[in-house]
Formats: C-alpha cells, structure tokens, sequence
C-alpha cells in the first residue's frame, strides 16, 4: 500500500478510528498502534496531546477522556462517545470488497480461508451478500497451473510450458524463467524470459496447458510496476493500417507506433507485426472500418485470405 | 490541521454524537471553544467544519430544536448512522484483508481509510506477497451509490443512450478492465447490462419503494463481453475445434458446453458451446478470434451477419 502522508482531514479520520480501538484494548504497546494506524511514535505522542482535551460538557477534568502512557504501554479511558469507529463510506466498503473480491476469484483461492471469512464478515455488517453484489474477474486460469507459476516466481525456477501461441496460432512446448504472474485488464499473463524465443515475452496464463517445475534457477531482473516487457523486434516488419472512426480503438488498444491525424478523420497508423496469424485477427475484427494501406508483399491481403478460409466453413 | 482545530473538530463530534436532541448553533458556539465570538466570523467556521465532517461521510443531521417557534435549526450525529457495527474480525481476518487490499488497488479509492476502522493495518503471519501482480483498476464516480443502492435494495435512475433509465442496481461486475452493472431495467421490463463508463452523469437514488433480492443464476462464473450489452437477449451455438477447446471451456465455464463437458483425453475433439448474447458485435470478435477454428452454428441471423462482415473484409 502506497501510505499517503494524512491530509487535514485524515488526521481526523484516524483519531477517530484510532480512539476506539486504543480504549478497546488494554493497554495495547505505542509500537503496535504506531504499525497499526502508520503512524511515527512522535506523531502518535502529537495525537495523544489532542485527545486529551477532548470531552463532553461541563469539559471539566471528570468529563474529559482520560489518555494514561506507562513505558511502552498506553490507555484511553472514558471514551465511552467515541466507543466505535465511523461506519464505511460507500467507496471504502467498494475498495475492501474490490479487493477481496478479486483475490477470492483467483483459481485457487481458500474458499474458507481467513480472507474469505473476512469477507464475509464486512459484508454482514455491510447487509449485503458479498458474492452477489460485486464480482471482479481478474483473468482465468487452471489452478494448477497458477499454482505451480506462483511458485516458481516465488523460487526464481525455470518452468516448462505447454502454450498455445494466439500469435502463431499453434500450440508450443517452451522453457521460460518466470518474472511475474501480472493481472492486467482482464487477464492472468506471465512474464518472462522465453529459451525458445532468446527474448522476453509475456504469456497468456489462460493458454498454458500444462506448467512443469524446473530444476534450473534464474535471476530476475527489476520490472517496473506495470511490468512492460514487449519491445517489438527492429527486424519485424511493419505495416500501415487506415482506420475508419469506428476502428480507431486499434490506436488504443494495439503497440501503434505512430499515428497520423489524416483531414477525412480517418487515422493512419503503423504497427510491427510478429506474427502473420496476429494480423489477420487484427484485419479480420476490423472488417470494413479499415484497411491495410501499406505491408511488405507476402502480407499483401492477409485479411482477405483469413477471411476467405473462414468464409469456406459457411458455404 | 491544526491541533487546535483537530481539538474542535473532535470535541464537536463528541458533542453531537452524544446528545439525543438536535443542538442549536448558538449552543454550539457557547459550549465549544475555539470558535470566535462575532457572528459572521463563528457562521464562516461552523460552515467549514460542518462540510468537514460531512466530506468524512458522518451523518451530521439538521433538524428543528424542540419547542422553538419560530423554528431554530439544530445539530446532531445519530449514533447509529454513526457507528460501525463491529463485524468482529480476528487478526488472520483482517491480515488477510489487508494483504488483499494492498495487492487489488482501486485507482482513487483508498482501502486505508477503511481498514483503519476495521482495526488498523496488520501484516500477515505467514507472509505479504499474493504472488499475482495486479494493475490498479480504475474507479468509476458511480460505484460508491450503485453499492449504497445495492446494498439497500434501491431502485435508481441513471441516463444511458441519452435515455432516462430507473434501474434495479443488482449487481457490480469487473469484466475485462472494466466496470459493468446488471440491473433491472424498468423501461424496458427486462434485465440489462450497462457500462459504467458509459452512463452519463450521476447515478441517483431514487424514492421508490425497495425491490426483492435479486436471483442470480450462477454467482462465481464470470461472463464473456458477449454477455454485457444491452441488446435483445439471443441464444449462439458455436463450434470451436479441439485446439482451443480446452482454454474455450476454462474461459466460458463448463456448463455452457453442449454435451459431454468433461475434455479429458479429448483433446483433439471440438467442442459446441452455447452463449447468451446481448453484445453482437463482441461476440462476433470473440468468434474470429479463433480464425477458421470456429463457426456460429445457429442462430441464421448471426452466421449472416459474420458473413456480411467477412466480405467486406479488404
């Protein structure tokens, strides 16, 4: 978690939240409230100045709260108006059940363990059925498979893959030194050093078939936090494709490399093409909102010739 | 914030949330210190502190002080609006939590807030690391009221397509990078998908009565862009060639497979499968993904409309 230093009104939040949980225990150590609120020992001692001080009318000393610190220990009594925190807003109960969401939908995930219990509890107290009402799907993937991934990023071993490769069209038996497992828009990729390829590529958690423990080990290098691996190889070719304004997510969806306003509204762009089986599903999902304008010969017509073969099952 | 404000702020809230009768501005300013004592300069600062709590999501109420004529306004917390019921989490419980929330980030939507209340931030015994990187995902300024509208079972009204809608918010889905709800459509008397970033302008609650628990088929299986759209409801039957059957099957769920579903030591056999439809277009992607590897057996529509489209191909 990324710890903001507290705005004005975050301090306000965590006193709040940090009273009742103090006076509910008994005398709880400075070190364990300062890792449970993210707090400094100084900025808690500054917090426990204010509270102090605060209190119901008269205000006299009997009907203020009553912070007591004895060595590592520390007490609040008479608290009793700020005996619980502040419910959840909705977007804190969204954040929570999010994530929870999300992990307990991994393949494999404890469906009875402490997160899916935790769950369960929030959403109680919240009056909604956890599993009804939110629902996160973060890629697919056999469990087995992701178990052994895990693993092997986790050991930095080599594992050996059955893929089957979209961009090749093909199913493929590989060696690959795991960097990360990353959930990216709605799919479970592997990242990784490819023996096969002699390059880094990234995989389809979804598509492996099998994935086998090696005994070889690697190092990994640092990725960064989106985990961006795919360099487009200087030696494949390029091509120029126009698309019309109800193709132009093509621009964002696709590793464009350049794009160009053109004065009709269409855009042309250029991508580098690894694989011709990856381009003819580009042509072919582009239909008649664009068209290739500028390829090396041998992929002249890709689109056309997909879409004949498929044509050829209807007929 | 200031300890002196923090101090105000603190002692107003106290003082609220423990009176059972709405308390007057000028009480307010008599019994808690540090607010000045012109007029204008205490209105200023009772208005700043009153968006501040508000802006924290407490319940300030403004009700009439009793027995006042002409009515004066007064102020109260409801304690229990206030106060979170304690869902009593044990320490592995909320380790667990907390790890989830570290690992599945919201962009904009922080979980500490939360977990603060909860109990604090623990770390897990055995272990922080989810093994699974996850890419934040995106917010959307609807979530928080569709959950309220959600969880309270409360129809809402949103614009969609530049149609005014009154909606039963069912359920909030993550699907491929983005948010959907599925709700009961009331205009159209059936239920319906919509994407989040495609409503247009604020969701609001709306004053009609609740409606039942939703049913829901099948809670757990995740459901294809196909799926969630907006369209007419049809039925597609679709072969795909045993290359991909395996991960077609992980990827739509077992039971939308016609016949046998169980693929073991069947590899090399298609599969058909069949698939609601609400999303044509989105469907007809997912199909042709697969190349020649796959065909849309019915319904006739849907096999002309791909044909259509594959001529046109250049």
């Amino acid at each position: 978690m990324t710890p903001a230093r507290p705005t004005s009104g975050a301090r306000l939040q965590r006193l709040l939240s940090m009273v009742p949980w103090i006076a509910g225990h008994d005398g709880p150590l400075v070190s364990e409230v300062c890792e449970r609120f993210d707090l400094t020992p100084e900025e808690l001692a500054a917090d426990l100045e204010v509270v102090w001080l605060v209190g119901l009318p008269p205000y006299t000393p009997d009907a203020l709260i009553d912070v007591v610190q004895e060595g590592e220990r520390v007490w609040i009594h008479y608290a009793d108006v700020f005996a619980s925190p502040q419910r959840l807003t909705p977007e804190q109960a969204v954040a929570l059940l999010t994530a929870g969401a999300s992990v307990l939908a991994l393949p494999g995930a404890d469906e009875a363990g402490a997160l899916a219990r935790g769950v369960a509890k929030l959403a109680g107290v919240l009056g909604v059925d956890a599993e009804q009402v939110l629902e996160v799907d973060l890629g697919g993937a056999g469990a087995e498979v992701l178990d052994v991934l895990r693993t092997a990023v986790r050991n930095r071993r080599r594992v050996h893959l059955d893929y089957y490769s979209f961009g090749r069209d093909a199913r493929t038996h590989r060696d690959v030194d795991p960097y990360r497992v990353h959930a990216d828009d709605g799919s479970l990729y592997l990242l990784g050093h490819c023996h096969l390829a002699e390059a880094r590529r990234r995989f389809r958690v979804d598509r492996i078939a099998t994935a086998t423990l090696l005994d070889e080990t690697f190092d990994p290098p640092e990725l960064d936090a989106a985990g961006r691996l795919f360099e487009p190889d200087d030696d494949d070719p390029r091509v120029v494709l126009r698309l019309a304004s109800a193709a132009r997510w093509v621009a964002e969806v696709y590793p464009v490399e350049s794009v160009e306003e053109q004065a009709d509204g269409t855009l042309l762009v250029t991508l580098a093409v690894a694989a011709e089986a990856w381009l003819e599903r580009l042509l072919i999902s582009i239909g008649p909102d664009g068209e290739m304008t500028e390829a090396p010969t041998e992929m002249r017509g890709a689109g056309a010739r997909a879409a004949a073969r498929i044509l050829a099952r209807y007929r | 914030m200031s300890a002196a404000k923090l101090e105000r702020l603190l002692n107003l809230t106290a003082l609220l949330l423990d009176t059972p009768r709405p308390i007057s501005a000028e009480s307010i300013q008599s019994q808690i210190e540090g607010y000045p004592r012109e007029q204008a300069s205490f209105r200023r600062a009772f208005e700043r502190d009153k968006d501040e709590l508000r802006s924290m999501g407490i319940p300030l109420h403004v009700e009439r002080v009793p027995g006042t004529m002409p009515a004066v306004d007064g102020y109260r917390i409801p304690r229990e609006e206030y106060a979170l019921r304690d869902p009593g989490l044990d320490s592995d419980e909320l380790a667990a939590l907390h790890l989830a929330a570290s690992a599945v980030q919201v962009e904009g939507l922080p979980a500490t807030e939360g977990l603060l209340k909860l109990g604090g931030l623990v770390s897990s015994s055995g272990g922080g690391d989810l093994g699974v990187h996850v890419t934040p995902l995106p917010a959307d300024p609807n979530l928080g009221v569709l959950f309220t509208a959600g969880a309270s079972r409360t129809p809402v009204s949103l614009s969609y397509r530049s149609e005014a809608r009154i909606v039963d918010p069912h359920r909030l889905d993550f699907q491929r990078g983005r948010w959907y709800l599925t709700g009961f459509d009331h205009l159209r008397g059936a239920p319906r998908n919509y994407r989040l970033d495609r409503i247009e302008g604020a969701v609001t609650l709306t004053d009609l009565p609740s409606f039942a628990a939703p049913h829901i088929d099948v809670p757990g299986q995740a459901r294809g862009a196909w799926e969630l759209g907006a369209e007419d409801p049809i039925q597609a039957v679709i072969r795909i060639d045993g290359a991909q059957a395996r991960w077609v099957v992980q990827h739509v769920g077992p039971d939308r497979v016609r016949g046998d579903p169980a693929l073991e030591g069947s590899e090399d056999d298609s599969v058909v499968v069949e698939l609601p439809v609400t999303n044509r277009s989105a469907l007809r992607s997912f199909v042709l993904s697969f190349l020649e590897h796959a065909e849309i057996l019915e319904p006739q529509e849907l096999r002309d409309d791909l044909v259509r489209w594959l001529e046109q191909v250049s």
